[in-house]
């Protein structure tokens, strides 16, 4: 339920409970002793208007603070030690409690009209701070309780001023009183908060309650019988002093039952310690699932909180690797130790281990001494559906075994470790296949940039070229040199292995066939400079094959060797001829043996001859029964295509690959270049 | 994928290695391990049996080139036997048969080893 105001702003209520003040403040002084029924009944209202405008605003500001109950109690403290003073000054003031007359002095009536302002904030904080203790830790159902206290001590404090106007209707008073009594004490039992403190807190706060509690009771004494301060009270208000009366009651009882309950607290305080914190690791772990990605930092952190968990002097974490079990990270203890008492218990017998296992330095089926010195051990296994991804490990030095509640612990506790850990597994391989992915963009955009963007054209001399990458980029290469007017210098080469290292070798490839193919005319000796180089830069694992050669577009002739390359098929008279002159593949030999070796091939070329060029992605590439597309496919279709234009024979030709190897990925790189001579068709056409 | 062995035998002073299935990129580094442990233990003498081999790419063409030169330093050789013709073409091709011996049996790689060793 909503009471009147209570939505306002806190700065508004702070300005209402000023104004209400003043106004009260200006009636006390023109009424210090109002004593018709009308006057009295505005000098309630009054009250009752100021004093709850401040409740309301006392509400709103301690209600952030009420987080840290034993400093909100600490203040409460304060004010009530105030009210102490204040009782023990009135009545040392006056001699005889019946000797209370204010209108005599303006000054005294001054003060006291201040004194009770002050008082109507003291007790007003005292009970907003009752009341939030009450709600705090609680039900929301419980509110009702609390509001019908409420009223009642409204009711009693209605009571009390119709008693004083009214002597005989004093039973009303005592009815109300004796209600709002019992469900003082009612409320008084809402003490779950208390359970919530830490050890230290729960001491403070032993201490503080019986003071609080003997010195409200001393208030409640000096307000309940006839002393100068009840006089002057009825004076200011009977309807205020029943209410602070009831509320001293509230604190003495409410402190005597924090006392208590506190008292029966503390011989578990400690072990709900170690449950709050047990529970907020916990959290902390799975906050963690979605901070920590680093697989290995993960498994430090958890090896870490292991030892918080259950109390343990040790941890270490073992993880499967590729049906082996290897410590991953390790707290508190040297990686030669853990390994040591890993290797003791032999996990392969703990291969079904479903849950926790504790075992002790007795345990008699163990052999002795495995622990090391240390007197309980705790296996956890890592369960990701039920299967065992690693086990975790902790040790305790204290003759303290691992108890049920360290069990449970642990388990929990492994499961979550369990799951962050997959996860940050399935990450780094996702990361490491991106950063593949990027090396693999990069590599075949040199590819790109390395080949020619366009092939020469000549009268008579007709060529084609194509190039499709790999998935995983390969080392192909080609290129075409116009040496002279009438000289076309050619390469087709491919680098041994692939992926971004292949590629690099590719472009210094390149590198050298630009800079000696102007230098150096015959193709032997120029493939012999090129082994040279490269067999001073390759890797002793990695080589290179290569064709290169020279086609002279006036005369038509072709000159080429080959260093271990693919032989270079001749198409003439529907008959595929190999030619394969001898050569060593680039850098495999790094001595003599290749300038001994290598030949050169020279004829003269026949009109509608057809010369192919390719790297080994196209003989070699494979079906789904790992079957080889082969050269006498190839041949097939060079021979059957051999009067059509060379892009329609290229277009056949990866036409017949793909149909071929459909279900197979193409795991290298493909490289066709072809020549025809036309010489007499053109001849005869242009003529 | 492809399923890939190395078994290294010993025969007097020669070692045969056999190989078995597919050796390519992945499988490289097994032949390599197998020619690694011979050097340790100072066995300069091998011959590679290709009979069970099926295919070979030219990363597993890049191991025989790497270790052939420690073996040759060491008055040692690696020397090839009971190749099939496909993966013989591929070694025909690169120029292979100008720096290696190629033997249709292995008892005539050992016995040419044996030979050379006599006198």
């Amino acid at each position: 339920m909503n009471f009147p105001f209570q939505n306002l702003a806190a700065t508004r209520k702070l300005e209402n409970s000023i104004f209400l003040g003043i106004l009260l403040f200006i009636f006390k002084v023109v009424y210090p002793e109002p004593d018709t029924v009308l006057l009295m009944f505005v000098n309630e209202l009054l009250i009752l208007a100021s004093g709850y405008m401040m409740v309301l605003y006392i509400i709103s500001f301690l209600e952030k603070k009420v987080a840290s109950p034993i400093a909100v109690i600490l203040n409460a403290g304060i004010f009530n030690a105030i009210l102490f003073f204040i009782i023990t000054v009135y009545s040392s003031a006056y001699d005889d409690p019946y000797d209370v007359a204010l209108s005599s002095n303006f000054i005294v009536t001054i003060i006291f009209i201040f004194t009770s302002l002050l008082l109507l904030f003291i007790i007003g904080y005292i009970f907003v701070v009752f009341r939030e203790l009450f709600f705090l830790r609680q039900k929301k159902s419980l509110r009702s309780y609390m509001n019908t206290m409420v009223f009642f001590l409204l009711f009693t404090a209605l009571g009390a001023a119709i008693k004083s106007l009214n002597g005989s209707l004093e039973f009303i008073f005592f009815a109300f009183l004796v209600v709002s009594m019992l469900l003082i004490f009612i409320n008084s039992l809402r003490v779950a908060w208390i359970a919530f403190l830490t050890k230290k807190q729960k001491l403070q706060l032993l201490g503080i309650s019986i003071v609080l509690s003997v010195l409200f009771g001393l208030n409640f004494a000096y307000t309940l019988f006839d002393t100068e301060f009840n006089q002057l009270m009825n004076i200011f208000s009977p309807g205020f002093g029943a209410y602070l009366n009831l509320i001293m009651l509230y604190g003495t009882v409410y402190f005597g039952v924090i006392f208590f309950t506190t008292l029966f607290h503390l011989p578990t305080a400690e072990a709900f310690d170690r449950k709050s914190e047990e529970i907020s690791t916990l959290i902390d772990l799975s906050k963690l699932i979605t901070q920590v990605f680093d697989f290995k930092e993960l498994a430090e952190t958890v090896t870490t909180i292991t030892m918080k968990v259950c109390y343990s002097d040790a941890a270490w974490l073992v993880i499967e690797h590729e049906g082996k079990y290897e410590l991953s990270a390790v707290s508190n203890i040297g990686y030669k130790e853990a390994e040591t008492i890993f290797n003791g218990i032999g996990i392969e017998n703990y291969a079904d281990l479903q849950e926790v296992l504790i075992i002790s330095e007795e345990d008699a089926t163990i052999r002795s001494n495995f622990l090391n010195g240390f007197k309980s051990l705790a296996i956890s296994p890592l369960l990701i559906k039920k299967d065992i991804t690693g086990y975790l490990f902790a040790v305790r030095k204290v003759e303290q075994e691992f108890d049920d509640d360290d069990k449970k612990n642990i388990g929990a506790f492994a499961d979550y470790a369990a799951l962050a850990l997959e996860n940050a597994k399935h990450l780094e391989a996702s990361i490491e296949n991106e950063r593949m992915e990027k090396e693999l963009d990069l590599a075949r955009e040199v590819q790109y940039k390395i080949l020619p963007s366009k092939t020469p054209e000549y009268d008579f001399l007709e060529i084609s070229s194509l190039f499709i990458p790999a998935f995983e980029v390969g080392g192909d290469y080609y290129d075409f040199f116009k040496i002279s007017e009438s000289k076309l210098g050619f390469v087709i080469a491919d680098v041994s292995g692939k992926g971004i290292s292949a590629s690099f070798v590719m472009a210094e490839v390149k590198g050298i066939f630009e800079s000696i193919s102007g230098v150096i005319s015959e193709p032997a000796k120029l493939l012999t400079k090129a082994n040279e180089v490269l067999s001073q830069s390759l890797d002793k694992k990695t080589f290179v094959t290569a064709v290169y050669g020279i086609i002279d577009v006036e005369h038509g002739k072709i000159t080429f060797a080959r260093a271990g390359h693919t032989p270079v098929l001749l198409i003439r008279d529907n008959k595929a001829e190999s030619l394969t002159p001898t050569g060593l593949g680039l850098g495999i030999d790094h001595g003599n043996n290749f300038l001994n070796t290598i030949k050169e091939l020279e004829f003269d070329l026949k009109n509608n001859d057809i010369i192919v060029l390719y790297t080994d992605g196209i003989p070699e590439s494979q079906n789904a029964e790992l079957e080889e597309y082969g050269y006498k496919r190839f041949e097939e279709v060079l021979i059957k295509n051999s009067d059509k234009q060379l892009d329609y024979i290229s277009n056949e030709i990866i036409q017949g690959v793909t149909t071929f190897s459909q279900n197979s990925h193409q795991h290298d790189d493909i490289t066709l270049v072809l020549f025809k001579w036309n010489f007499n068709n053109n001849k005869f056409g242009v003529s | 994928m492809a399923d890939f062995s190395v078994n290294v035998r010993g025969s007097g002073s020669v070692n045969i290695i056999d190989l078995k299935g597919y050796l390519d990129a992945h499988t490289a580094p097994e032949l390599e391990n197998a020619f690694n442990k011979l050097i340790k233990d100072s066995k300069f003498k091998v011959v590679v049996n290709f009979d069970e081999l099926k295919y070979i790419s030219s990363a597993g063409l890049g191991v025989f080139m790497a270790y052939v030169e420690p073996m040759r330093e060491n008055s040692g050789d690696i020397k090839f036997s009971n190749m099939k013709e496909n993966v013989y073409n591929i070694f025909d091709l690169l120029g292979f048969p100008m720096l290696y011996e190629f033997f249709k049996d292995e008892s005539e790689a050992i016995e040419k080893f044996n030979a050379q060793a006599q006198p």
